[in-house]
């Protein structure tokens, strides 16, 4: 592979990859995470062994559902995934990364390798939408990096946790220029 | 009964009083009404559902997805027979929290405001009829500017464009959407 250029300082290459059994312990690293947590409809794990279920029972037989890791690196750090809508034009995404490595520019570019990698592989796909908590600004800027263009605030939307939620819609649609 | 309000269209200002609308339960013995909307392409090309052939399809339709349906009502004018129909279908993943509005109206009854006095019915009782309703939302095609403007009229909130969001029709391309939310908060 070319060594990349340097004239983005804080590039950064991850891989996406399906997830494994095995990956468990890495997995436990965000998802016993109360931070990690908060914004997820999912309360921190406690222990191992319901997480290996979820990967069992969720995530393997998910229709896209990948780990996130730094370039050169096998450990997952975090997770990507595709959820379907009832239309095969349009999918929506979700992420969540282990805090250490938030602020670094990974989510984003997991965020750009799953819209090339959807658009490539799902026919008839046109729209590829996240949905993200008007309090997480953060979140917010990962897609906006991502080149997602941000529709529209849709009022209380759903409830996570119970607490009901205003929710950003952002979209990435299949005209749109793909980000480096 | 109100009179009219203007509306900033003169030629409404002579029409008679507007038409009477009520909603009520829509089953198999209004088939025929039904297949008047339901089988015409000019009122359901923004609608999901597919048109009905023949009455043998409006049977089916109205006994597979209206009889079962949460929140399915018959739109009367005047009190006579359904000139269309108005739903409410709460979504499946939210707990009944947030549902979605359609409605259709046979082509000859458009431009009588039967349809925006219909959500404005739809939007003073479904709230109570259905527990636990917070969120209204209805998401029309951006051409479809008779929609909007119905949705407008009974106070929907425009909360923006989604793009590429509803499907095209026939493999086609897909279309913008503009989505409208409607809170049981915002009920005066």
């Amino acid at each position: 592979m070319e060594q990349s250029s340097q004239e983005t300082p804080r590039a950064v290459e991850v891989t996406l990859r399906p997830f494994e059994l095995s990956d468990v312990d890495a997995m436990m690293v965000w998802a016993s995470d109360p931070q990690v947590a908060a914004v997820c409809s999912w309360d921190a794990y406690e222990s191992t062994e319901p997480l290996l279920a979820f990967i069992r029972d969720a995530v393997l037989p998910h229709p896209w559902y990948r780990a996130i890791c730094l370039a050169g690196e096998d450990r997952p750090v975090g997770a990507v995934l595709m959820m379907p809508t009832g239309d095969l034009c349009r999918a929506e995404i979700g992420y969540h990364l282990a805090r250490a490595h938030w602020g670094k520019g990974v989510a984003t570019a997991a965020v750009k390798r799953t819209v090339a990698a959807l658009f490539d592989e799902m026919e008839g796909l046109e729209r590829v939408e996240a949905l993200v908590d008007v309090a997480n600004p953060a979140s917010q800027r990962v897609l906006e990096k991502a080149g997602f263009t941000r529709e529209a605030v849709l009022r209380k939307y759903c409830a996570i946790k119970g607490v009901v939620k205003d929710m950003v819609m952002f979209s990435f649609i299949n005209t749109d220029p793909l980000v480096e | 009964m109100e009179p009219a309000a203007a509306d900033g269209d003169a030629r409404r200002a002579e029409e008679p009083a507007p038409p009477l609308v009520s909603l009520r339960p829509l089953g198999l013995d209004d088939t025929d009404d039904f297949m008047a909307w339901a089988s015409d392409d000019r009122v359901m090309r923004y609608l999901k559902r597919p048109l009905c052939a023949n009455r043998e399809q409006a049977v089916a339709q109205i006994r597979d997805t209206v009889l079962g349906h949460p929140w399915f009502r018959a739109v009367c004018v005047d009190g006579g027979h359904p000139v269309g129909q108005v739903s409410v279908w709460p979504y499946a993943d939210d707990g009944g929290r947030r549902a979605n509005i359609g409605y259709a109206l046979a082509h000859d009854h458009w431009g009588r405001g039967i349809v925006a006095a219909a959500i404005k019915m739809v939007v003073g009782r479904v709230f109570d009829e259905l527990p636990g309703l917070e969120r209204l939302e209805a998401v029309t095609d951006v051409e479809n500017v008779r929609s909007q403007r119905v949705l407008e009229k009974a106070g929907f909130h425009n909360e923006g464009i989604l793009r590429s969001y509803i499907a095209g029709r026939a493999g086609g391309k897909a279309k913008d959407a503009v989505i409208y939310s409607f809170l049981s908060s915002d009920r005066a």
